[in-house]
């Protein structure tokens, strides 16, 4: 029986309900989408209709208003089925939709808002380019301030959802001069001019997911558009990433949940010498331990929710969570394929792609490291 | 239209354990979930009132914890939920089922239009809950509906007639009749939809949810749970035929060439039957 | 409607909707006369309809050829239509009347609707799906029905409400060989002027082509289940069907994963097969299934776990992977179809 952080009998509905979801119309297409590398539009439109893309938004503007807690449940039985989909609904949720809810005005909120909650637009947040990967100073693309507005030139790579988005939150450098206050984040909609979707990265993992580059030259941007204050930047980055971290959590405890199960079914299934292979300590071992550390990846990503929720500051929790079930992610699924053999090394089996999912969980949004970081940084601003 | 949704939380396993001691199923061991059956009952409801308007009341006899299938029904468009619960009810067979959720329409919609309930349950498949709660409630009762219509009423000011089609061995039948009546809804007809996320907070927000223990159904103690059925498990057991036949093991090609060996006699007559390599 | 256990006939519910094709009525006379034996008393069935349907030839003499020792007969237009509130409001009135113990029906559709409803007018306990009937040592009916999935069964009595009723699909049970020398009573009863009237109105009954199954008249049947791997491989027993003329069938899981249609599904909500040959490929033989095979005469069963029921209902046992197997066999036979053209 599964642990939950908390059980009410919301959330249980609320796992019930994406569950049969992600079986019913994920299941039958996952491993196809992502051997072929194609984005299931028709999937994607149907969870757009069921407010999969505007999960913590509030109902005015057609989202689901749930809790964190409920959001982190919804992105874990995503990608216990489809990883690749739960990626896509939780960028598009915690750092494309997030920021516009918590940073934008009215008028923006207003304008934005329905067409990301109903799924017609799917959001994207680009900060990677080429020389700035965890180190954010070294963002390159510019906005300068003209008369109509500002004019953004730049190369974004490495966006989630970038082939798909209708909406990408840029992350770019209004004054130069300035160190830590020279950045600010534009509101970009895919049909304007100067804005390109580039090459389709050919990835080991996630596959189904259109991550591309994004050619932005002389893209003109009205003020309208520019989200929060000039140089608030960094600022809206780092408050975007703290729920986005918690949703590569949920991502990676999602696809260790899914290899887990796997494992459990194919031990009782699979005999060598005589029996079952679950009749064997080394077996056993594994399944123990895998669900062990599962259920302590689950507490430290629900009580950083849960924190959330409460209004109460989460961010070296959240970056806990995320690190802890990355790791997690990639120790299950790798032991899940081992479990399985060299059956667990075909296609024709689904954990390998858990395997090739799960790495990319402790590269973006943060590598381990860079959770590291914020931990430490957290425990030794501590008063002594 | 007043309609009424029975709907049941079921194992969502494909097997459990049976309980050796009180001949039932150890339901506690597994998550539950909703009847697929019940789904598309709530389905046809969920149109019904989509294309003529009222209001959709469901009803759950059960444990505590099918509160859980009711709340969705509530996130799904159903108006009020009504969970019926009570250890006393526990152990009931179609017979103290029908009667207990008979007893319930009665006292919370007595003046309903349909009650829709699912053809058969996933864990005890004996599609009977539908047909007794009929007679139970004394209208009119339809198994196995695959569509329904509703028309205009025959009498002036008269309830509407509601048109349905059915299949039943190998006959299609149209069939008419005015409300009240039991429709048990066939699984082939009204795909059930998924559950929109934005209606589960309103469905916790709401206070359309009661809860009748047995005292407050007013149900009579005889008739309910165990008391109230007229079956009994003797005991469940395990089907084991064993014919002591031919085992073989070892190389496959060695086996099949074993085969023919041991049953050639009655094989080779259909070798080859029929094909033709150019098929 | 409680009863002390009196000498109460064996009933059997006449449905003769689709006769020819479906035997349930006559596969539940028998039975019914057995246990009439053994609780000393006669099998009855109940007949209601119009000899103006044409379908059907005498069935009272039908009736008896195959087992029943009384028929009760009611002939009327008025019924020449299935409808299910009147044949309650008959089989309800002629319960009280004569106090049958035991009470059988066929689990068609109608059946199942039936049955139901006359068990909860008569206050009375109703078993689904039989696969197997018979009497205790007390003379009380034991009804044994698939328990919850797997291969479970559970034996389940009425203790003390009567009749004992029980809905049994077909295949359970063989019907007796028409024996035009047994004998009969046939009770010929009106059809009560004081009915109430049908609640719900028939405004038409279309008679479905009469498609007959491949599957269910094939006399080499290969079925697959789970443990052939995936729908890829699941999809060589179509090859291996095809070289002996074949047909394939389903269980319920390889439905549900849409591995094969529903059409190919071989079991008590299904098909039932009745071939020379069953082939069964990594199925473990749940009761849900195996009803549907009662009739297979040789069973080569395919699994990799020799103790799967399937196993040990088969007559020949091969314990290898199944999708192996398939191959190995389609091999087999493609070289001695080689070695016969030669």
């Amino acid at each position: 029986m599964e642990m939950e952080f908390n059980a009410c009998t919301k959330h249980k509905v609320v796992r019930n309900v994406v569950r049969d979801f992600a079986e019913a119309e994920l299941r039958p297409i996952a491993s196809d989408i992502d051997r072929a590398a194609h984005f299931p539009w028709e999937a994607i439109r149907k969870m757009g209709e069921l407010s999969y893309f505007g999960l913590q938004a509030p109902a005015e503007y057609g989202g689901a208003g749930l809790d964190t807690i409920s959001y982190c449940i919804v992105i874990e039985e995503l990608s216990r089925v489809c990883a690749a989909v739960g990626l896509c609904v939780t960028v598009h949720n915690s750092v494309a939709l997030y920021p516009i809810l918590a940073f934008g005005t009215k008028e923006q909120k207003d304008r934005f808002l329905p067409d990301l909650c109903s799924g017609k637009r799917i959001g994207a947040f680009c900060l990677t380019e080429a020389n700035a990967g965890s180190d954010a100073g070294g963002v390159e693309t510019t906005a300068v301030k003209v008369k109509d507005g500002f004019l953004l030139n730049g190369t974004k790579i490495f966006v989630t959802n970038g082939g798909a988005c209708g909406l990408a939150l840029i992350f770019a450098v209004t004054d130069p001069a300035s160190r830590s206050r020279g950045a600010s984040v534009f509101i970009i909609e895919s049909e304007r001019e100067g804005f390109t979707v580039g090459e389709f990265e050919d990835l080991c993992g996630v596959r189904a997911n259109p991550v591309c580059s994004l050619f932005i030259e002389d893209c003109l941007v009205p003020r309208e558009n520019l989200l929060g204050q000039l140089g608030q930047g960094i600022r809206i980055g780092l408050t975007a990433l703290d729920t986005g971290r918690m949703g590569i959590a949920a991502q990676a405890l999602g696809l260790a949940q899914g290899a887990f199960e796997a494992s459990v079914k194919y031990s009782r299934e699979r005999q060598q010498f005589g029996r079952p292979i679950s009749n064997f300590q080394t077996i056993q071992n594994y399944l123990a331990d895998m669900e062990t550390e599962i259920d302590a990846a689950r507490l430290l990503l629900y009580r950083a929710a849960a924190l959330k929720d409460a209004g109460v500051r989460f961010t070296a929790e959240a970056a806990k969570a995320k690190l802890f079930c990355a790791v997690l992610a990639n120790k299950v699924t790798s032991l899940a394929v081992q479990i399985h053999g060299g059956y667990g090394y075909a296609k024709e089996y689904e954990v390998e792609r858990y395997f090739r999912d799960a790495k990319v969980t402790e590269i973006y949004e943060g590598t381990n490291e860079v959770q590291r970081l914020v931990i430490a940084r957290d425990i030794l601003s501590r008063p002594v | 239209m007043n309609l009424v949704v029975c709907i049941k939380q079921v194992p969502a396993v494909a097997e459990l354990e049976w309980d050796q001691r009180t001949g039932g199923l150890k339901r506690d061991l597994a998550q539950g979930m909703m009847n697929p059956a019940c789904r598309n009952a709530l389905e046809a409801a969920l149109q019904l009132k989509a294309d003529h308007g009222g209001a959709i009341t469901v009803i759950s006899m059960g444990p505590p914890q099918a509160e859980e299938i009711l709340r969705e029904a509530l996130a799904l468009g159903a108006d009020w939920a009504v969970l019926l619960s009570d250890p006393t009810m526990a152990g009931a067979d179609t017979l103290a089922t029908s009667y207990t959720l008979a007893k319930a329409i009665k006292l919370v919609r007595r003046d309903f239009d349909l009650v829709l309930c699912g053809c058969y349950s996933s864990d005890s498949e004996t599609a009977q809950v539908g047909p007794q709660l009929a007679e139970e409630l004394m209208v009119a009762g339809v198994a196995y509906v695959e569509t329904i219509e509703v028309l205009a009423p025959k009498i002036k000011g008269g309830r509407p007639t509601i048109r349905l089609s059915r299949q039943t061995d190998n006959f299609l039948e149209t069939l008419e009749l005015e409300p009240p009546g039991v429709l048990t809804v066939a699984s082939s007809g009204f795909a059930p939809r998924h559950v929109d996320l934005s209606g589960i907070q309103p469905a916790f927000s709401s206070r359309d949810l009661i809860h009748l223990d047995a005292k407050k159904l007013g149900a009579n103690p005889k008739l309910i749970g165990q008391n109230g059925s007229a079956t009994r498990i003797l005991k469940v057991y395990p089907s084991v035929i064993d014919k002591e036949g031919v085992v073989l093991k070892g190389a496959v090609k060695a086996s099949v060439q074993d085969l023919f060996q041991l049953f050639g006699a009655r094989l080779n007559g259909f070798v080859g039957q029929g094909y033709s390599p150019d098929d | 409607m409680t009863e002390s256990h009196g000498k109460g006939e064996v009933w059997v519910f006449g449905d003769y909707r689709n006769y020819f094709r479906n035997r349930v009525t006559l596969q539940l006379l028998a039975r019914a006369r057995d246990l009439a034996q053994g609780l000393g008393t006669k099998a009855g069935v109940l007949v209601f309809g119009s000899r103006m349907d044409e379908q059907v030839g005498d069935l009272a003499v039908e009736s008896v050829a195959h087992g029943a020792d009384k028929v009760y007969l009611i002939d009327n237009p008025a019924l020449a239509n299935y409808r299910v509130e009147t044949y309650v409001n008959l089989i309800v009135r002629l319960a009280a009347e004569y106090r049958p113990a035991i009470l059988l029906l066929g689990a068609t559709r109608f059946g199942r609707e039936l049955a139901p409803r006359v068990a909860k007018r008569l206050r009375t306990g109703l078993t689904a799906d039989c696969l197997d009937l018979r009497l205790d040592e007390k003379g009380q009916l034991i009804q044994s029905a698939p328990a919850f999935g797997g291969n479970l069964v559970a034996d389940i009595i009425t203790p003390e409400d009567r009749p004992q009723m029980a809905t049994v699909r077909p295949g359970a049970f063989q019907e007796l060989p028409h024996d035009a020398q047994r004998r009969g009573e046939v009770v010929l009863l009106d059809l009560p002027d004081d009915l109430p009237r049908e609640r719900v109105r028939l405004i038409s009954a279309v008679r479905q082509p009469h498609r007959v199954e491949k599957l269910e008249t094939a006399r080499v049947v290969v079925c697959g289940g789970r443990g052939m791997g995936s729908k890829n491989k699941f999809k060589k027993l179509h090859d291996l069907a095809r070289l002996m003329g074949g047909e394939v069938g389903a269980t319920r899981p390889v439905v549900y994963a849409g591995w094969a249609g529903d059409e190919t599904l071989v079991g008590q909500a299904g098909r039932q097969v009745k071939p020379q040959v069953l082939f069964s490929f990594g199925i473990s033989g749940a009761i849900q299934h195996t009803a549907g095979i009662q009739e297979a005469e040789l069973i080569i069963a395919v699994n990799k776990n020799p103790e799967a029921p399937m196993m040990k209902m088969a007559d020949v046992a091969i314990v290898a992977d199944a999708h192996q197997v398939c191959l190995a066999l389609i091999k087999e036979i493609k070289t001695r179809l080689k070695a016969r053209a030669v």
